[in-house]
């Protein structure tokens, strides 16, 4: 093939020589605002020359008489221009802002218009969006991606996201994508650590009919960031400054109860059961006694008020405060024909929304630097260093909120005894499971470090028209190095007092008072190789044949590999001055030391052609060996195919009236499957190491391996649409429309999971490939161009998801699995949806049918005792309380029905605009254990509520605290499993431009931006916040509990961006 | 030029293609843990025994928490709670209903029912007792860890049989042996002093391999065969023995550095064998009621314990250890609380009535609260209110036991037998063959029994009823076999459990603090439990099981 190309390029150069000749030189720049345009294509027509121009956007073609260039690069309109024969020519391109029109490369592998792509590609250029103030990519895409759901599941700073892109394809690992970037894999670095100003635009593949070329880790979806590059000419200095102020939401009004109903003496005071009346030790810091409280009673009223002895303390306003962030970047970039560079440095600075908990910082370096070396051989380095700070002393928030939610109100938690100390626990009578965060600050800190260097190299050559060479390697390393300190707490009196005191890794039968340390070190080096060669031909220009096609042929060879090691040390009975280390330490032990290697490579072939415009046909093959895969190490091979026919570019429809209007329409199709790797020691049969004292001893392990373990595999197949539409063929409304539609139909066999064994066998769990999954869904987004005069333009655009995933069989009996967030159960069981909570039913009807045996769950002579009371619940007349099933039901399918948004962006004159985005989720639930633990001890506002029962209204504690108790005590209930949809403004930002306002020559753009996030939300949710969720982050089932998760905040933001 | 520069070029990439594909890149393993091969020496065997039955006997389950942590806390603290020695206000596993009794009536002749949604213990147990419960049903416990030490010892055997060993072998073999036949003897000891019906398991863990087992349930009477079946075989194997320092160097290993001490030690072959008598003696009387001993039943408890436990024997035993241990906690550590706090466990006021007054194990241990009365949430039955907690670490009276201490290594307990029970075993023989002369012997014994725990009370006069003597002994099976995961199988035998039954002339402390003193308690508990659902669900019964489910209801 090599040689049959060199010697047509050998026979084309000679021939040219025996012409005369005309060199044009020019520059192509955007009709906007003179950037310069790198990759435009220059043709001279009539003539088989073609050139690209260079990055500053310069180009130089040689032609034999013709003088007429045809100028093209996607995402601009084509030019034809006329050479005058002197001079040099300035182009101008003016930009196609029409989505079909853009190209991309992920899950292609080779760069593809939009326009000519079978499946579903996902993009959004980022790099002139308002940026989100946790400088968190993902956060930024929130609402962007049509057949995502990216949910911010927890406000804390540096909390990482829930990504679910198609289907939930993997219990045993999470949801998460592959990060690439530059199409190299980063597979050590958060995706929240990369800096957000230097990514130009992202792209999404979501499923394995897309991501077929990625194999074995391909099957979770895809997103590819994309890394700014200079634009050309001249040196520019882009400056960006913003502050934001975050307040956590609290959308549902989460509250603790203002009346009580603590058994009182004749003057009102609380008093204990046996009458002594509560008071609060200055010395101990604690109460003298337990509260009277008969919770069940029917004569137990929530009507007292905290205004004697006790008083009600507002926890929120003690503990609570306004986060600020801080985002500062600046870039310098520019470019000189062969050469480009681009130098960035940003900050970003977040402080809690908790009082005293410490803040995130994050500060990152990146250096773009392209050369072409000569002539058709590139080559770019990209190096980007990320410094995270992390000294949240309560990482997630949880801790706090959950103690201060579990706390009665009158616990005063600001105050210090006479050493000027916090204390811990104020005694029973608040609450036991009450604990001061304050204390928590006072004697325990965190400090997180990480740096991240992500350097990925690229060496490009365009051998000839035909074949260009590509290969990519990158390097992703990371150190983390997290130390976690308790300081010694013996001369805490209130501590002392109720034996109650903080320690991580407490080494002792009980927490104990001395102070402890804690050091971990993780390192992960992640490295990612990849080969490419593409040979492209041209059956009109290269073959000279009258068919108009076109083809492609990609090989590629992909390598991975990661090293994890962590070594985790603590020391105890740590000394009681102040200050120390480590090595003072009484007792020091090595926690942990381990490491783990994984190790992939796979070869890639994919053959491409395409028919003119009308249409195209892909297959494909990629084949891995990975360290994971079980005995015998098989390769695991993964197929794949796409087709597309566009009928808009037909004759037939060309000529047609309908035309006019209905300007695009493409059908496509596409299949794949690809694989979710197994964790790499998923395989090894492993006793554990346990110390018994001195002596090292074997144990046998609680789940067994399975040696023979398969990847994951999830197979897909989509179909599609592309329609583009000109509603309007004059005036400036309503010019463009477009609308892309996909239906997605995915299953995933070999699942991994650890399956319950019998104890009898002496294992606890069985991990093997037990589950097989299956899922579907839309996606859709429109784009329409609402409108766009001279002056103003207004762009709209709507997104959608919908999907929805479920079992389809288990080798073995249903597992269920604990909610991280507690004790609220799972039930993983064959034909129902992944995910779904099982817990009793509170009757709603006192007739109300057992639904599996059609019985009443009252007994018809019973059912005279109970009645319906006036918030809807039956309750017994006698006891006040609440009635529930006896067993257990399932809850149904926790995730939304259909995820959307609405995007509308407004510009006027250039130096004016405005964003408005809303996202609605519908048909999400979730369980609010929150509220359930507030339940618990009479602390949440609901018991102040009066109801109705048997003609008498009160805040009857028994209903209440019956609700929490049925079943079983902290069991869980339909009474707290609720509706959690939402529609949520979650951006607006305007922005106006002094520059171009005032036509400053010095600046390119001098910005003022003010926006909000979250700002408006509608639900009827009565947790803090509906988007929350308190299971492991992007856990394929944990995704419908709130126990005490730290809400979103609801954010406004000042920003200024300055570019020379 | 540009050919030698493709050529240069296609060269590098070629040799980057070629270095980086090594096959041998895949060939990773996991380098942090030993393998069932590294088991294979004398060394790794030793290792073995210990750990596997230490942490996966006691320790190491896919479930617990810390709120009723793991063996030494949980599984034998829930026959505390039955047994009414502790109650619990924490729902976790149910343990706030496992302990509740269906009927609670006052001094005053008020009659409090349990208030739970599930609200008999017969019912919860049942309601509760599916896999689908995970690690929240109580009824897992016991079973998941006896099992692991089952399965532990039979590997044990498996790769004993095979394994070189330094010195003298067939005494190094043999010790061995009687190593994983006691702990079997043992796990079946536990597993058929409670549930209802069990399975026989002989298979060992082979690398890579799930274990199998069997559906072919056995009755518990049949469990408790099993068990002395390998008490024996542990002392066939000790008789087996002739090279007494090869013995010791490999019990020695076996036994944790830190439990060297005390009580604890590297016993005789003889102590040993005494200590196998003692749990002998025990599989026999807790799993009998005491209205059907037989004579002969009674004399078969005599024998065992005349050649039982002595008072300086070592005996199996567990201690914390900042290093490493298999306890975690304790259930007396979890009583334990200071001033204010009134611990995870709560001290039941029944258990505080037993005592004799002047008692010093209640003067060193038993902590008055200072807010006067620990009173919690009223739907948790009422029954467990109460004025006192342990002591942590005591008041440090000389000679005196103490119960709870949480400092690592100082709290010793009984993993076994011991010299109490074995005796008041015997006493208890003594009293109910009936001579005058057995019964002042046996309150002789219960005297023994106090002294050795620094009681500190004065000798019991001579003379006695058997009726008097049986309270005497009965009070001081409570006291000085409490804590030990021991508790409800007296309750059981002795009938109070029954849901007909009742206890009568209980301090009781009700919701507003009124101390009641002769409250009677209906506890209404299951005597054996059903086989737990977490076992049936993957391993269901045969056609000729035997039946797994306690037929009362």
């Amino acid at each position: 093939m090599r040689k049959i190309a060199i010697l047509i390029a050998v026979l084309f150069c000679s021939t040219a020589a025996v012409f005369a000749q005309t060199t044009i030189k020019g520059k192509i720049t955007d009709s906007k605002d003179g950037t310069p345009i790198a990759g435009a294509s220059i043709k001279v027509r009539g003539e088989n020359k073609l050139t690209i121009s260079n990055s500053d956007g310069t180009f130089e073609i040689v032609t034999r008489s013709s003088k007429i260039l045809d100028v093209s690069e996607i995402g601009h309109f084509s030019q034809t221009v006329t050479y005058s024969g002197t001079g040099n020519l300035i182009i101008n391109l003016t930009a196609d802002a029409k989505a079909l029109s853009e190209v991309v490369v992920t899950g292609v592998g080779v760069a593809t218009s939009k326009k000519k792509l079978a499946f579903a590609v996902e993009s959004v250029n980022i790099s002139n969006q308002t940026k989100v103030a946790t400088g968190d990519v993902g956060q930024q895409l929130v609402g962007q991606i049509a057949g995502a759901q990216i949910s911010s599941t927890n406000g804390s700073p540096g909390a990482p996201l829930n990504i679910l892109l198609r289907g939930i394809n993997s219990i045993n690992r999470s949801t998460n994508p592959m990060i690439l970037i530059d199409g190299l894999q980063v597979g050590a670095t958060d995706l929240n650590s990369i800096d957000l100003n230097i990514i130009d635009k992202v792209e999404v593949v979501q499923g394995a009919a897309a991501a077929t070329i990625y194999g074995a880790q391909g099957a979770n979806g895809v997103i590819q960031l994309f890394t700014k590059k200079a634009k050309g000419g001249k040196v520019n200095i882009d400056v960006s400054s913003s502050v934001t102020s975050n307040e956590l939401l609290n959308i549902g009004n989460v509250s603790k109860a203002k009346f009580h109903a603590f058994a009182t003496n004749a003057a009102g005071e609380v008093t204990s059961s046996g009458g002594t009346v509560l008071a609060f030790d200055p010395y101990y810091g604690s109460y003298n006694a337990n509260v009277g409280y008969s919770a069940l009673s029917p004569t137990s009223y929530a009507n007292k008020p905290y205004d004697k002895n006790l008083l009600y303390y507002d926890h929120d306003k003690m503990f609570l405060q306004k986060g600020y962030a801080f985002n500062n970047s600046i870039a310098i970039s520019g470019s000189k024909e062969k050469m480009d560079f681009l130098i960035a440095a940003s900050t970003n600075k977040q402080n809690s929304n908790f009082k005293g908990n410490g803040g995130f910082e994050r500060s990152n370096l990146t250096t773009n630097f392209g050369v072409e070396i000569f002539k058709n051989l590139k080559f770019r380095s990209v190096t980007q260093l990320v410094y995270t700070k992390n000294t949240l002393n309560d990482a997630t928030g949880r801790g706090i909120v959950y103690a201060l939610n579990n706390t009665r109100p009158f616990a005063n938690y600001d105050y210090k005894d006479a050493d000027g100390n916090y204390g811990i626990y104020v005694g029973d009578a608040a609450g036991v499971n009450g604990q001061n965060p304050n204390y928590t600050n006072q004697y325990s800190s965190t400090l997180d470090r990480k740096v991240d260097v992500i350097q990925n190299f690229n060496l490009n050559y365009k051998l000839n028209r035909f074949v260009e060479l590509d290969a990519k390697y990158g390097i992703n390393y990371q150190t983390q190095q997290i130390e976690y300190r308790y300081e010694n707490q013996e001369f805490n009196v209130n501590a002392g007092d109720q034996q109650f005191w903080i320690s991580n890794y407490n080494p002792n039968a009980s927490a104990d008072a001395t102070g402890e340390i804690d050091n971990i070190a993780d390192r992960t080096t992640f490295q990612n190789f990849l080969a490419t060669a593409t040979i492209r031909t041209d059956f009109q220009s290269d073959f000279h044949l009258k068919i108009p096609i076109k083809t492609t042929t990609q090989i590629a060879y992909d390598y991975r590999k990661n090293k994890f090691s962590r070594f985790y040390a603590y020391g105890y009975d740590a000394p009681v001055y102040f200050p120390w280390n480590a090595s003072q330490a009484g007792v020091y032990k090595v926690v942990s030391d381990y490491n783990e290697p994984f190790a992939t490579y796979g070869l890639l072939a994919n053959q491409r052609f395409e028919y003119g415009d009308i249409g195209g046909v892909s297959v494909g093959i990629r084949s891995d060996k990975a360290s994971t895969f079980g005995r015998g190490a098989k390769s695991q091979t993964f197929p794949r195919g796409d087709a597309y026919l566009n009928i808009s570019k037909f004759n037939f429809w060309q000529n047609a009236a309908i035309a006019k209007t209905f300007t695009d329409f493409k059908l496509r199709a596409a299949f794949g499957s690809a694989g979710i790797q197994p964790r790499p020691f998923d395989r090894f049969y492993r006793l554990g190491a346990a110390n018994l004292g001195v002596r090292n001893s074997f144990t046998f392990p609680i789940t067994s391996p399975d040696p023979d373990i398969q990847v994951e595999v999830s197979k897909e197949i989509e179909f599609g649409t592309d329609l583009g539409f000109k509603l309007a063929k004059t005036g400036n409304w309503f010019n463009n429309l477009n609308l892309a539609l996909t239906y997605w139909d995915r299953k995933t066999e070999n699942a991994i999971y650890e399956v319950d064994a019998a104890p009898s066998t002496g294992s606890g769990l069985l991990r093997k490939n037990a589950f097989s999954l299956g899922s579907n869904g839309i996606q859709a987004s429109l784009n329409l161009n609402v409108l766009n005069s001279k002056k103003t333009t207004w762009d709209f655009t709507a997104n959608f998801s919908k999907q929805t995933s479920k079992i389809l069989s288990i080798n073995g009996q249903e597992v269920v699995v604990t909610s991280a967030a507690g004790s609220s159960n799972y039930v993983l069981r064959p034909g129902e949806k992944v995910g779904q909570l099982y817990g009793f039913l509170i009757l709603k009807a006192v007739d109300q049918l057992d639904p599996i045996t059609g019985l009443p769950f009252i007994s018809k002579a019973d059912q005279a005792l109970y009645e319906v009371a006036s918030n809807g619940y039956v309750v017994n007349k006698t006891t006040k309380q609440p009635k529930s099933s006896p067993g257990q039901y399932s809850f149904g399918d926790p995730n939304p029905n259909f995820n959307m948004s609405f995007i509308n962006n407004f510009t006027y004159k250039g130096f004016l605009s405005l964003n408005i985005q809303w996202d609605w989720v519908s048909g999400s639930h979730l369980y609010n254990q929150t509220k359930s633990w507030m339940y618990r001890d009479g602390i949440h506002a609901d018991y102040a509520n009066p109801i109705t029962i048997s003609g008498q209204t009160q805040a009857y504690t028994a209903f209440y605290r019956g609700i929490y108790q049925a079943g079983a005590n902290n069991g869980t209930k339909d009474y707290f499993y609720e509706d959690a949809s939402f529609l949520r403004l979650r951006n607006i930002a305007i922005a106006f431009d002094f520059a171009k306002f005032f036509k400053i020559k010095f600046a390119s753009r001098m910005q003022l931006v003010v926006s909000g996030r979250n700002l408006v939300t509608s639900t009827k949710y009565t947790g803090y916040d509906p988007e929350v969720s308190s299971g492991a982050s992007n856990s394929a089932f944990d995704r419908g509990v709130d126990h005490n998760t730290i809400p979103n905040t609801k954010s406004y933001t000042i920003g200024l961006n300055i570019g020379f | 030029m540009i050919m030698t520069k493709n050529r240069i070029l296609l060269s590098c990439l070629s040799l980057i293609l070629i270095t980086s594909s090594c096959k041998k890149d895949l060939d990773v393993s996991n380098d942090n843990l030993p393998t069932i091969g590294s088991t294979s020496n004398e060394p790794g065997l030793i290792s073995l025994a210990g750990g596997s039955i230490y942490r996966n006997g006691f320790f190491d389950l896919k479930s617990s928490d810390g709120v009723y942590g793991r063996f030494w806390a949980g599984a034998t603290g829930f026959h505390e709670m039955m047994g009414d020695v502790i109650g619990v206000e924490a729902a976790n596993a149910y343990i706030n209903q496992i302990g509740c009794p269906n009927k609670v009536t006052w001094d005053n002749g008020t009659v409090v029912s349990n208030p739970s949604a599930v609200n008999t213990q017969y019912n919860l147990l049942r309601s509760v007792n599916l896999a689908s419960q995970q690690g929240s049903n109580p009824a897992f416990y016991e079973w998941a860890y006896m099992y692991n030490m089952i399965v532990a010892a039979n590997t044990i055997l498996d790769i004993n049989a095979t394994v070189k060993y330094s010195g003298d072998l067939p005494s190094k073999k043999a010790t061995i042996q009687a190593w994983a036949y006691w702990w079997k003897g043992y796990a079946y000891a536990r597993i058929g002093s409670i549930y209802y019906a069990g399975l026989i398991q002989n298979v060992a863990v082979k690398e890579g391999v799930i274990t199998a087992t069997n559906g072919n349930y056995v009755t518990k009477e049949a469990i408790i065969v099993e068990s002395n079946a390998n008490f024996d075989k542990a002392v066939a194997a000790l008789t087996a023995v002739t090279s007494v320092a090869d013995y010791k160097e490999i019990l020695g290993k076996i036994i944790p550095d830190f439990c060297q001490q005390g009580k604890g030690g590297v016993f005789s072959i003889d102590e040993w064998k005494r200590n196998v008598n003692t749990m002998k003696a025990r599989n026999l009387l807790v799993n009998t009621p005491l209205a059907l001993m037989t004579t002969t039943q009674w004399n078969t408890i005599l024998t065992l314990t005349s050649a039982g436990i002595l008072s300086g024997d070592f005996i199996f035993t567990g201690r914390t250890d900042p290093n490493g241990d298999f306890l975690g906690t304790t259930i007396a550590d979890k009583i334990q609380s200071s001033a204010t706090a009134t611990g995870t466990y709560k001290l039941s006021e029944r258990w505080i009535q037993e005592f004799r007054a002047g008692d010093q194990r209640r003067a060193n241990n038993v902590r008055t609260l200072n807010n006067g009365i620990g009173l919690f949430n009223t739907d948790r039955g009422n029954s467990f209110n109460t004025r006192y907690s342990l002591r942590n670490r005591g008041l440090g009276l000389a000679g005196v036991i103490t119960y709870a201490n949480t400092d690592a290594g100082a709290n010793e307990i009984s993993l076994c037998g011991t010299y109490e029970e074995n005796e008041l075993m015997k006493a208890e023989a003594l009293i109910k063959l009936g001579s005058q002369a057995q019964i002042d012997q046996a309150v002789a014994l219960i005297d023994a029994v106090r002294t050795y725990q620094g009681a500190g009370l004065p000798a019991t006069a001579l003379g006695l009823t058997q009726a008097a003597a049986y309270e005497e002994l009965r009070r001081e099976r409570r006291i000085g076999l409490a804590f030990k995961g021991l508790s409800f199988y007296d309750a059981r035998r002795w009938d109070i459990i029954d849901p007909s039954k009742s206890r009568t002339g209980c301090v009781l402390i009700t919701p507003a603090g009124v101390v009641n003193t002769n409250a009677t308690i209906n506890y209404g508990f299951l005597d054996y439990w059903d086989v737990p659902g977490n076992e049936l669900t993957y391993n269901p019964a045969s056609a000729t099981s035997a039946p797994v489910v306690n037929p009362k209801k």
